[in-house]
């Protein structure tokens, strides 16, 4: 599955960082490095809301706040 | 092919002075590249106006083809009378080179330049004019590339004298040190920067006069070329990317910007691959894109561009700790260091496109104002003494 999140100005700016770092924890702790390909993007032209994240194509606008719960509907729940 | 040249210089100040008295001027003409070094009598304010004056005469005179004689005739009778001692006095130093590679040396009371080419020192012939009652030092040369000059301060050669050194550092030991420092550093800033914390340090970072060293070094043209932001109307972008991607080989492409760089890739059908690696904090991890030296994100890594290019000019504060932060590997530092270390001649390609994600209260700072942070860019790399040409798409 690959996940790309969004680090352009806005979004680094509503918190990408974190979003990375949770997930990469959250990869890591559910051992799915096999299964989910993080990957960094520039602008995917939804800047007003969150930050941008595609799972499969398909686009989220997360917080960091989030993050974990959305992990484990839409990528742990589609794997 | 005609050269160009690398300039940078680095100051001290006397010690408790917040004022230097000595003064550099960086210059183009249509067709050459002059360093002025100027060292008024005395320290602080007095010295520094001195040393301005004389730097800014001879500058604004030279520009506009005034002979030396005039030049000189003009700065005897505008430096104002010292009342301790009765004169008006600075020396300086001129060192001219055209891109045909004719270069004119003009020194009065400065300690010598240092000439190294081919890993040599080259002696610098002495030809003594005399110019009301000035004797004044002329040699006219030509160079080639990889030749390095530079001028100094006295403050360079009474390093450490009566503390560390007896008779303060003899110029034979400075030569030599810039000789071997030659070897190790590329670009201009970085050997003015180790010929100067030298002298910092053998004056116990407590220097006794103000200390100046300004280099020159004979290279290559270097063109960069830097695009951000899409153009306002999209029909120009695939206009805005070729004219990006022209220019001659061995040109340096930078993309600030995740749209611009969205762009550049549909246009050239290049993949853009973006990293994780937030290497700081602050800064959007960088991207690779074949063809571009350099991907990075658009704002916030310009406004750490900007603030880092203006610590450089600023001079006083460029110690060996600023090129290490330049040796940093986020997106800001290397475009920094790009354009300080690798750049003659800055294209920029701007699109005046408003990103309406912007246009929010929640964010910090007026990001909107892209053509604002492109402008302190222009400024802060012509006061390096860079050319820059901004197209607006």
């Amino acid at each position: 599955m690959r996940v790309t999140i969004c680090i352009g100005s806005a979004c680094h700016l509503k918190g990408s960082r974190e979003i990375i770092a949770q997930m990469q924890q959250l990869v890591k702790e559910n051992r799915l490095e096999e299964k989910v390909d993080l990957n960094g993007s520039f602008c995917s032209g939804n800047c007003v809301n969150g930050v941008c994240v595609t799972v499969d194509g398909e686009l989220y606008s997360l917080k960091p706040e989030n993050t974990k719960e959305f992990f484990e509907e839409h990528i742990m729940g589609r794997l | 092919m005609g050269v160009t040249v690398d300039v940078a210089y680095k100051s001290l100040n006397k010690f408790t002075e917040i004022l230097c008295g000595d003064k550099v001027e960086l210059l183009q003409t249509g067709d050459s590249n002059i360093m002025i070094l100027a060292d008024g009598m005395g320290s602080g304010v007095k010295a520094n106006i001195l040393a301005t004056l004389t730097s800014k005469i001879l500058g604004t005179m030279f520009l506009n083809g005034a002979t030396l004689e005039e030049c000189v005739e003009t700065i005897v009778e505008t430096l104002p009378v010292c009342q301790v001692r009765q004169v008006a006095y600075s020396t300086f130093s001129i060192l001219q080179v055209f891109h045909s590679g004719e270069a004119y040396l003009v020194e009065f009371d400065n300690p010598g330049c240092i000439f190294i080419r081919d890993g040599k020192l080259v002696p610098i012939p002495r030809n003594i004019r005399e110019i009301q009652n000035k004797k004044i030092n002329e040699y006219r040369f030509k160079v080639q590339k990889g030749d390095a000059l530079i001028l100094m301060s006295d403050g360079t050669i009474h390093a450490g004298v009566g503390q560390i050194l007896n008779f303060g550092w003899q110029w034979e030991d400075i030569a030599d040190y810039a000789l071997r420092q030659y070897r190790v550093t590329i670009s201009a800033a970085r050997l003015a920067a180790s010929i100067s914390r030298a002298c910092d340090e053998l004056y116990q970072f407590r220097p006794g006069d103000d200390t100046t060293v300004a280099v020159m070094r004979i290279i290559d043209q270097k063109p960069v070329h830097l695009m951000t932001g899409p153009a306002r109307n999209k029909d120009d972008d695939q206009n805005m990317v070729a004219q990006f991607m022209s220019g001659e080989e061995g040109t340096k492409r930078i993309v600030c910007g995740g749209t611009s760089a969205n762009i550049v890739s549909r246009v050239t059908g290049k993949r853009l691959n973006v990293s994780l690696d937030y290497q700081d904090p602050d800064i959007p991890p960088i991207a690779y894109m074949d063809g571009i030296e350099l991907v990075t994100e658009g704002v916030l890594t310009l406004n750490r561009v900007i603030q880092l290019l203006r610590t450089y000019v600023k001079n006083e504060t460029v110690t060996e700790d600023f090129f290490l932060e330049l040796d940093k590997p986020n997106g800001a530092s290397m475009v920094a260091k790009m354009l300080i270390e690798d750049c003659t001649e800055l294209e920029m390609y701007v699109g005046r496109a408003i990103n309406s994600a912007y246009q929010n209260p929640g964010i910090p700072f007026d990001l909107g104002i892209r053509q604002n942070l492109v402008e302190q860019l222009r400024k802060a790399v012509e006061d390096m003494g860079k050319k820059v040409t901004v197209h607006y798409y």
